[in-house]
């Protein structure tokens, strides 16, 4: 099964990825590896897509390209575009990145943090207070504004990279397996609490896991991707309103027959 | 008692034996000329402190002499050791030629650079400037290079994922990263800078508290050499711990350990 339409970015879309290649040259013999093999993608406003696929599928090579981290060269093949929403001044699009770490800056307060994402957004300086306390509050992290994070858990530490990227009010929310590093109590607490954020601050999220089942829970379309060759091979939509529950037996459903459609890719490999 | 008390105590304490100890010494030695007692020097220091010495300089001239040299020295090593060490971190071209030059300094005994400098450049404020600035900068240098070397690319490319500029990258993310080593190098390069100072003196630059530690020695008063040796290191000690240490812990207080 190969769904590769060609997508064309429509009124509400957000992030259009189109036949996007990658390569990384290989310094030993000169030859070249595929990172990226022709992803075609499109998110589109308030929807929660995710991208699924086993550790070093280039999963987060395609988070950083679309970030402006990774450099794309365009003999590479493809293109990446992410589209301004916000009707407020500046005309490039707000992009928010949660790492897979926290990545917050040790010697700044849990509000200097943000504020270093908002004055690097040019936030106007009058609206910052009121973004920290919103943000920090809606992560449940209120109060914290004059801590230092390494007085925080690492769960807590993410909450603060959540808000940091929330803050700015991005067109798309980046999220790189934020919840891979917690331990499992934890991150499932979180994804409750990821839920109960979508339903306030509405954000376009894309979101990288190879977590089949916080992709079911999470998401409203799911990317499959298999490595090697690097592609999505199956789009998968879920039709199960919010608030969810992990035990919601179509949820488990759904995640029961995504693990057999990866295998079955899995096994045509070997 | 608290860690805190405990740990003075024992600072304290440990003064006091080393004086006791010393004083035994002296006794035990019975020579004034070649080992005065704790007792002698700290009369010493005390009519030095209110009175002109040779020359009709007084003591405090010849703080102020070795300190101006001490400071200026220190401010130029650490410029140029900042900025090559930066440099080698960043540039690989520099990264390898500077690396095959910097050892050689390093090894170089101290001693005899102070004595080419001050050979080379003459018995005065350029000699000692140049023996520092030999010693020290290879050292700063190192330690930057480190620190530029073990920069976080992770916090980089989050700052970047925000599109910070380069004005805020530099004041929130990488000096904040290379604080600690450009601490180190601060403290352990202003100890080396003015023994260096003082050694140069000693070699006959005119005035300063190396100066006087020569001049005493020469006429063989230990009483005064040691008085000036005491001076000087209480002088130092005090700027380390009254003004570097508070610094310090004042640029550290993210971390957890200082935060009370």
């Amino acid at each position: 099964m190969n769904i590769q339409t060609e997508s064309v970015a429509a009124a509400n879309t957000v992030v259009a990825v189109n036949n996007l290649t990658k390569k990384f040259n290989l310094p030993m013999n000169g030859g070249e590896f595929v990172v990226l093999d022709s992803i075609s993608l499109n998110v589109n406003e308030g929807q929660f897509a995710a991208i699924v696929g086993p550790s070093g599928c280039g999963k987060s090579t395609l988070l950083n390209i679309i970030a402006g981290i990774e450099t794309h060269e365009s003999h590479e093949g493809g293109s990446v575009e992410v589209f301004h929403k916000s009707a407020e001044a500046g005309s490039t699009p707000r992009i928010g990145y949660v790492f897979q770490n926290a990545r917050l800056l040790n010697w700044l307060t849990v509000e200097g943090n943000i504020q270093f994402a908002l004055e690097s957004q040019q936030f106007p300086r009058e609206r910052w207070r009121e973004q920290v306390t919103k943000y920090l509050e809606m992560v449940g992290l209120e109060g914290q504004e004059k801590n230092f994070p390494l007085n925080l858990s690492g769960g807590m530490q993410q909450r603060v990279a959540i808000a940091r990227a929330l803050a700015i009010e991005p067109d798309i929310l980046l999220m790189d397996e934020p919840f891979s590093h917690l331990d499992e109590i934890t991150a499932r607490k979180m994804r409750f609490d990821l839920m109960e954020i979508l339903m306030r601050a509405k954000p376009t999220i894309l979101f990288v896991t190879h977590d089949l089942g916080e992709a079911v829970f999470l998401s409203d379309e799911i990317y499959m991707m298999s490595a090697k060759p690097a592609r999505i091979f199956k789009e998968i939509s879920v039709d199960v309103p919010r608030p969810r529950k992990p035990e919601d037996p179509v949820i488990f459903d759904l995640e029961k027959e995504l693990v057999r459609e990866f295998f079955s890719v899995l096994d045509a490999q070997d | 008692m608290s860690t805190r008390a405990r740990g003075i105590c024992l600072r304290v304490g440990s003064i006091v034996v080393m004086l006791i100890i010393w004083w035994a010494a002296a006794i035990l030695m019975a020579d004034v000329e070649v080992l005065p007692g704790p007792v002698l020097i700290a009369k010493t220091i005390w009519t030095n402190l209110w009175s002109l010495g040779p020359e009709g300089k007084s003591p405090y001239f010849h703080m102020g002499v070795t300190l101006g040299r001490t400071f200026i020295a220190f401010a130029a090593a650490m410029l140029a050791g900042i900025g090559i060490g930066l440099t080698m971190g960043l540039r690989k071209l520099f990264e390898h030629s500077l690396m095959a030059l910097i050892p050689l300094l390093l090894t170089m005994p101290t001693i005899l650079m102070v004595f080419l400098a001050v050979l080379w450049f003459g018995f005065n404020e350029v000699g000692s400037l140049v023996a520092v600035v030999g010693v020290v900068t290879p050292f700063v240098a190192v330690n930057m290079f480190e620190g530029a070397k073990a920069m976080d690319k992770s916090l980089i490319d989050m700052a970047k994922s925000f599109k910070a500029d380069n004005r805020m990258l530099i004041r929130k993310v990488y000096v904040p990263q290379l604080l600690p080593y450009i601490f180190s190098a601060f403290r352990f390069g202003f100890g080396m800078t003015w023994k260096i100072v003082a050694l140069a003196e000693t070699f006959g630059i005119k005035f300063g508290i190396g100066y006087m530690f020569f001049f005493w020695f020469e006429q063989f008063i230990m009483e005064q050499v040691l008085a000036w040796i005491i001076m000087f290191v209480i002088l130092m000690l005090a700027l380390e711990h009254g003004v570097f240490a508070r610094l310090e812990s004042k640029a550290f207080a993210w971390r957890p350990s200082h935060s009370l």
